[in-house]
């Protein structure tokens, strides 16, 4: 065997290993007609002449190259395939494509970036001292420091804003996943110490939600165009109490007070009426949202994020009535399960009662022998 | 439409080609600054064969190797010539507002 015939066979070989990546149904109709393409690609025969390290250095080069190139080739291949076996699937035609939930999917296309918005704001206390400054209990400032764990969060919320307004829906969604990976590689110290937090854990659903949402549904134009002028004032007084009445994203790194020891409430601004306003908002939000299917569905989408947030609000509420931030309360109990299973029970309720709602609707709509109407926009978001 | 999209769309126009007919003929018509690779070349075949616009047509084998021809559909026509109409209205568009004479560069 000559040297260059030994060189293509190496050649072929590697191209073979690399061909392994591609889909089984893709190797077995391109793998002989690639490695074909592949070696006549190659430039053997035209750098026979040429000076050796001059030689190696092209090899070295094209090889890189055509590995790289069958590397990202096959990776195509696979996730367009993964995406079509997704379209394909039942939970898709029943999720996405249903019109319903499709319109809610977009409504929060645009709520969810603009609540990570309100989040990375409090990561400066910017909501939190406008309420203060409301309620005439003042007592907080606006915080300039930003330190490594705050970045993903700060420059990434105005970035998922910026491009899904720029209607580059899938950068903003790139985006979104970008602020779920930092925050979580931010927060898995003091995570693992144990000072987990349930307003870093909101952050991070959140900026989960508004990537998905971005992702499958029809876009943000369509959500703002659902959303009523009713609907947008109840989405910004929801942001505002949320971002701004109740505890903001360092919430749960405390400092030490010389009087109630270790205060994990450093954001509290106005005490229990506060609270009680939130409570009210919150509860006000959810029962309009139940008015119509696209809103029920969106409060299910919401419910996600906002679980952990609620249990910073009952360990706040729990404070604030037995006078000691972050203290455990003998009138409502402390306690991860009594938060986090009813807003669970409750968004489980709901998904079930849209789905026996649509299930009831498909069959009532059967039975008169009329096809089932798509919410247009005057019936989707009547907040 | 994406360029390496339309240069095969475009390669496979004047006839059936195969794979590696294909990667010299983008070369040639983008006057060698499209150069695709196996990878890209097969990852686009495989999408647009998918879509309807490319069909696999006669087999031959060469030097003991298999060699696979494609050609484009009607499919695959229409949408290259809706594209070419896409292009020659931005191209004229340019032109007028560069003040090109005749809208060509």
């Amino acid at each position: 065997m000559s040297e260059l015939e030994h060189r293509r066979h190496r050649r072929e070989k590697r191209y073979r290993r690399l061909l392994v990546l591609y889909p089984k149904d893709h190797r077995r109709e391109h793998v002989e007609e690639m490695v074909c393409v592949l070696l006549a690609a190659a430039a053997d025969d035209t750098l026979a002449r040429a000076p050796k390290p001059v030689a190696w250095a092209v090899r070295f080069g094209q090889d890189t190259a055509d590995s790289a190139d069958l590397i990202a080739g096959a990776a195509r291949i696979r996730s367009r395939l993964a995406a079509n076996r997704i379209k394909r699937s039942r939970w898709y035609s029943r999720t996405v494509r249903d019109p319903q939930w499709s319109d809610a999917l977009a409504v929060v296309s645009v709520v969810a970036p603009l609540l990570l918005v309100v989040a990375a704001l409090a990561e400066f206390s910017i909501p939190q001292v406008a309420a203060s400054f409301v309620t005439g209990h003042a007592h907080l400032r606006i915080d300039t420091f930003v330190s490594l764990s705050d970045l993903p969060l700060a420059s990434g919320a105005p970035a998922v804003v910026v491009l899904a307004f720029l209607r580059l829906r899938q950068g903003a969604a790139l985006a979104a996943v970008a602020v779920a990976i930092g925050l979580v590689g931010a927060e898995a110290g003091p995570a693992l110490a144990g000072y987990a937090s349930p307003a870093v854990a909101f952050s991070i659903l959140l900026a989960c939600t508004a990537a998905a949402a971005l992702q499958l549904s029809p876009g943000p134009e369509r959500g703002l165009a659902l959303l009523t002028r009713r609907g947008a004032v109840w989405v910004g007084v929801g942001g505002v109490i949320l971002g701004g009445f109740s505890v903001g994203g360092n919430a749960w790194f405390g400092y030490p007070n010389p009087q109630a020891g270790f205060t994990s409430f450093n954001s509290e601004v106005a005490g229990l009426p506060a609270d009680l306003l939130i409570a009210v908002v919150l509860v006000g939000v959810a029962a309009f949202c139940l008015r119509t299917p696209v809103s029920r569905r969106i409060l299910a989408l919401l419910a996600v994020p906002v679980i952990p947030y609620a249990f910073l609000w009952q360990e706040k509420l729990a404070g604030d009535l037995v006078g000691a931030p972050g203290g455990a309360s003998s009138v409502i109990p402390s306690s991860i399960l009594l938060l986090y299973v009813p807003p669970l029970i409750l968004a489980c309720l709901i998904v079930a009662g849209t789905r026996l709602a649509r299930r009831r609707g498909t069959g009532r709509a059967r039975r008169m022998g009329s096809p089932r109407t798509p919410a247009g926009p005057r019936g989707a978001v009547r907040a | 439409m994406q360029e390496p999209t339309f240069l095969i769309l475009t390669a496979l126009a004047a006839g059936a080609q195969h794979g590696y007919g294909i990667m010299i003929d983008v070369a040639r018509i983008s006057d060698g600054r499209v150069r695709l690779r196996a990878g890209t070349l097969y990852a686009a075949l495989d999408r647009l064969k998918s879509d309807g616009l490319v069909s696999s047509d006669k087999e031959e084998i060469v030097d003991g190797r298999l060699r696979r021809y494609y050609k484009i559909t009607d499919e695959g026509t229409q949408e290259l010539s809706a594209e070419v109409g896409r292009l020659r209205a931005n191209t004229a568009a340019a032109a007028a507002r560069l003040g090109l004479a005749g809208g060509t560069a």
